[in-house]
């Protein structure tokens, strides 16, 4: 009995004494200093991969922290989390003084950020690819830099297409069409076409769909998102699955990660819209399966367009801390280290640079030569970061049998109309 | 064994406040300081109006709250929450019950059994989930395969995204993780349970059964009682078996209340804290009215008294 | 109904067939007992032993093609994951003992002793059970940055211990009240004071609620995640629940290490309960007086 009152009396005072210590610890070091710059600067990063992420990030901060004297704290979050996480943050005060997250304007609409030309360092702007500083611009300031990016391409399996009869890749829609049907008439499981129209990632689907049929989701600065040319998209995504049943069971409630890259690894899908993570996955965990990449095939007899998207390493106003921000963006841009990290997490240059630095690799080749010319979703506008969560959330419903693309898309349209 | 001796045992002594203090302090400290608080910040959050960054931009009043109460899937959320726990809840005590009884007879081997039990309650609830989102799966489910080698199922059934299917394949997984703690929560229930009633009840010569409904229920009330409000609390709030295995489908079509404020917050159009705020408000008054209910409809004091 | 009658185990008597039959089909009952809660985390062991590609195999194979360890030679010599386990078996330990010596005399008070203010208190700690954690981290984020104590153990600590002592109180309560109170009046005449009747004579009694509330607080804080995603920022201080979730992301998975990272958290658990279980049993009869 005596023991356990003793303690009782050591963890209370453990506990308060901890609390003390630290308490007066944070009212000395905290990175809101009154005057002058900053000891240290919160970076928050999103996890890639568990693999290299923190592996570049831990090496990045040494560096950072020799090259400047500021401490880099760390954080790195899931995907999945890092939206609640920096509302969080936001919410209490507490930003991070770097920010690395899909979506950037409406932090820049609410006035948070730093743009650019206090932050970025001229020649740095000047070597990052003209689309990205395009998309990466908000109200004619560039707030949101690129920290990598990807691009989509049409991923199909070689053996399954010449058990199908097969020769090469299809450029129009019709031809998808028929393929996929030979595909899917092997049997044994074989599904034309893998596609993910679950909440995970589904605006990249229909985006690179639509951007194959002359659409778009914003054209001039007017919301086109019901436009006649992505009502036929969405009808022509819905009856793969409904008329020529020609995808895996239930598209609309099939994620993109476990769902249709799975099939496609595993060797059973024909054909999925893929990038070069799931290249990586392919050549190195899922080497049984022969595949080859190309262009999106077109339903508007149009050059194939490449979909593509950045995320972005954004950098929040905080008294002091401009040079800090300064001297991150500087050492992040340069090539020793951009080119590190887009290497070991197998993504695309958002540099010209590293354009010049990639263009050897034979692997992204295929993805390299359109990059200059790449077809983003309208992530420089705020109302986007809305559109694409409903799009997410309720595509799927909109091909499910019962579905009304239509409507979906209208409702959408309105959406975006009345946000403005 | 009459009750009225029993219960003027049982009588409280009645002490000060300061010495109420003593003893109830350091509770109270935590749960005011590092519960009480936050709440009082959700309560707040909830009538602000908030960016999508999660910014404060202003007083909302009661817009949150209205525009929460209006919302066209709100109906359909709180059907799909009364099924989820109504089920879980019910089937969870019973199973548990049954379990517990089980598990305090005397066997060859019942150590090894108590361990198993516990197996599921002691994986965290994300990856068990994440578990049963792969056993159910269309394509590469273990379930499925079971099922048709078995001849019991001529083709495959899609366990989560199917809407006939989705809500009852969640509910097992919901029951399953439950069942451990309230099975042990009665166990220890029923150990509680003085040997000399039983022996008593036998010399009188009652039938198992008898026995079990005249005798250890009434007695085992009190952790039933528990078991029932914990469950009700516990499942309703249950975020990640219903985040998971419904992870995949569009709409809210299969959504409680819980997984719906946090859609409001982070995954809807909406993307907005101070709505998901006023959701989460409303869902705390829910529990205390279902709480309250239960409480009343078993006769919460009476039986504590009699 | 004396004191000393309750203190006895009774012999279950019933008739002579059931007692020859209850040999074995009690045992029986308990193996399928077994299989049912286990088989799910035998499907999980079997991906844990298998490549990380051949666990969405389609269609799926029970048994490995290729049978591989490496999955849990990996988590185990990785020190991220070393640093994860050690985070939750610090913070899983130090909050349960918190949650019982804060709980304990609360709830034998409550149980015991009239007082104003006592339904107050009462209600307060239901009510206080019925909030999401989803829905209160942003004010228990706001509250540790202010005290300065993100990013620490104590924080963790704290919250898991504050968000347990509902319930702990609340079973412990029903356990201290149930125990008749002529045994606590006997105490009391041997000379106990209110601390030592308590601690001397009631807990003993109490000792399956306080099992159960061991391993209740124990498991939920060993489990936590949305706090500890929120309060912990260094890599190196987050427990496992948060740590292994970067085994699969949007561009990596690894199923086979998640599933044996998972596997592996488990065992303290059921280590635990291994060693405190017997006391489920029998508190009645472990706690005679004199």
């Amino acid at each position: 009995m005596k023991k356990s009152v003793r303690w009782g009396a050591i963890v209370a005072a453990a506990a308060i004494t901890s609390m003390t210590l630290a308490s007066c610890g944070a009212s000395g070091g905290s990175t809101t200093a009154k005057s002058g710059d900053v000891k240290s600067i919160k970076v928050v990063i999103a996890e890639y991969s568990k693999d290299h992420t923190k592996t570049f990030w831990d090496a990045f901060s040494k560096t950072y922290e020799k090259q400047t004297g500021v401490k880099l704290n760390l954080q790195i979050i899931n995907w999945n989390d890092l939206d609640q996480q920096s509302s969080t943050m936001i919410q209490t005060g507490n930003v991070p003084d770097i920010l690395n997250e899909n979506a950037y304007a409406s932090y820049a609409a609410d006035g948070l950020l730093y743009s650019a030309d206090e932050v970025l360092p001229a020649a740095t702007k000047a070597d990052i690819i003209p689309a990205f500083v395009k998309s990466g611009t908000y109200n004619g300031k560039f707030y949101g830099m690129p920290d990598l990016s990807s691009a989509r391409a049409l991923f199909y399996n070689t053996d399954l297409f010449s058990a199908a009869g097969i020769s090469k890749a299809p450029t129009t829609w019709d031809e998808f069409t028929a393929d996929a049907k030979k595909v899917t008439a092997i049997g044994n499981g074989a599904v034309g076409y893998a596609q993910p129209l679950g909440p995970e990632e589904a605006q990249a689907e229909f985006a690179i769909w639509l951007f194959n049929n002359g659409g778009d989701f914003k054209k001039n600065g007017k919301w086109t998102i019901n436009s006649k040319q992505n009502v036929a998209t969405l009808q022509y995504l819905k009856d793969l699955s409904v008329k020529d049943k020609v995808t895996q069971n239930n598209p609309g409630g099939t994620n993109r990660t476990d769902g249709a890259f799975s099939l496609f690894e595993q060797g059973k899908a024909g054909m999925v819209v893929g990038f070069s993570p799931l290249q990586g996955a392919l050549d190195t965990q899922y080497t049984g399966v022969k595949y080859a990449i190309a262009p999106m095939p077109t339903g508007d007899n149009a050059a194939p367009q490449t979909y593509g998207v950045t995320d972005y390493l954004m950098s929040f106003k905080k008294k002091g801390n401009q040079d800090a921000v300064k001297a991150f963006y500087k050492l992040y841009y340069s090539p020793s280290q951009i080119n590190t990290w887009i290497k070991a997490e197998g993504f695309l240059p958002v540099t010209t640079s590293g354009l010049a630095k990639f263009k050897d690799d034979p692997k992204l080749k295929v993805y390299l030569d359109t990059l200059p010319n790449i077809h983003l979703t309208p992530t420089d506008d705020p109302e986007w970061d809305k559109i694409k969560l409903t799009i997410q959330q309720n595509i799927g419903l909109a091909v499910a049998p019962n579905g009304d693309p239509k409507k979906f898309l209208d409702d959408l349209q309105a959406q975006a109309e009345a946000g403005k | 064994m009459g009750g009225r001796s029993r219960r003027q045992r049982r009588a409280r002594g009645t002490a000060s406040v300061a010495e109420a203090l003593l003893w109830l302090g350091p509770a109270l400290v935590l749960i005011v300081g590092i519960v009480l608080y936050p709440a009082i910040t959700l309560v707040a959050t909830s009538f602000g109006t908030y960016s999508i960054t999660g910014l404060r931009k202003g007083d909302a009043g009661i817009s949150n709250y209205t525009n929460f109460l209006t919302s066209p899937d709100l109906p359909r959320v709180i059907g799909n929450t009364g099924v989820w726990v109504g089920a879980v809840v019910v089937l969870t005590v019973l199973i548990g019950l049954a379990l517990a009884q089980f598990l305090s007879k005397e066997f060859v081997g019942r150590r090894f059994v108590r361990w198993a039990v516990i197996v599921p309650w002691a994986s965290a609830l994300v990856i068990s989930s994440q578990l049963f989102k792969l056993i159910y799966d269309y394509y590469h489910g273990v379930l499925n395969q079971l099922l048709l080698s078995l001849h019991i199922i001529q083709k495959p059934i899609d366990w989560l995204g199917d809407n006939h299917f989705t809500m009852a394949s969640m509910i097992a997984v919901g029951v399953f993780v439950s069942v451990p703690f309230t099975a042990y929560l009665l166990v220890a229930g029923l150990n509680a349970i003085p040997a000399d009633v039983y022996e008593a009840a036998r010399i009188d010569g009652g039938s198992p059964w008898q026995i079990y409904r005249r005798i250890t229920l009434p007695l085992l009330r009190p952790a039933i009682l528990i078991g029932v409000v914990l469950n009700l609390i516990y499942v309703f709030n249950s975020f990640p078996v219903i985040w998971i295995l419904n992870g995949s489908n569009p709409g809210f079509g299969n959504d409680t209340l819980i997984t719906y404020m946090y859609k409001l917050a982070f995954r809807s159009a909406q993307h907005d804290v101070g709505l998901s705020a006023a959701a989460g408000v409303f869902n705390v008054l829910i529990i205390l009215i279902a709480v309250g209910v239960y409480l009343r409809l078993v006769n919460w004091r009476e039986g504590k008294e009699a | 109904m004396s004191s000393s009658a309750v203190m006895r185990t009774v012999p279950r008597s019933r008739g002579r067939g059931w007692k020859n039959a209850r040999k074995w089909v009690l045992p029986i009952g308990g193996i399928a007992v077994m299989v049912v809660f286990l088989a799910p985390y035998v499907v999980m062991l079997l991906d844990a032993l298998r490549p990380s590609g051949e666990v969405l195999a389609t269609p799926p194979a029970f048994l490995p093609k290729t049978w591989t360890a490496s999955a849990f030679v990996q988590v185990v010599s990785d020190p991220a994951f070393q640093n994860w386990l050690r985070t939750s078996l610090v913070v899983a330990v130090s909050a349960t003992l918190i949650v019982i010596l804060v709980a304990i005399p609360a709830a034998y008070f409550t149980a015991r002793f009239s007082f104003r203010g006592r339904i107050l208190f009462l209600g307060l700690v239901v009510v206080t059970q019925m909030f999401a954690p989803t829905s209160l981290v942003v004010g228990i984020y706001r509250e540790f940055y202010d005290l300065g104590l993100i990013n620490t153990y104590t924080a963790l600590i704290l919250t898991d211990a504050a968000f347990n002592i509902a319930f702990a109180l609340w079973i412990l309560q029903g356990f201290f009240s149930a125990i008749p109170k002529d045994i606590e009046e006997a105490a009391a005449l041997d000379g106990c004071g209110r601390f030592g009747t308590m601690v001397r004579i009631m807990l003993p009694l109490t000792l399956p609620g306080i099992v159960t509330a061991v391993t209740f607080t124990f498991i939920a804080a060993w489990n936590e995640y949305v706090v500890a995603l929120t309060l912990m920022q260094d890599d190196a201080l987050k427990p496992l629940t948060v740590g292994i979730s970067s085994y699969v992301t949007a561009y990596q998975q690894n199923w086979s290490q998640l599933f044996a990272a998972s596997l592996i958290a488990i065992v303290p658990v059921v280590i635990l309960f291994a060693l405190i279980e017997k006391h489920l049993v029998g508190g009645m009869t472990a706690g005679a007086v004199k």
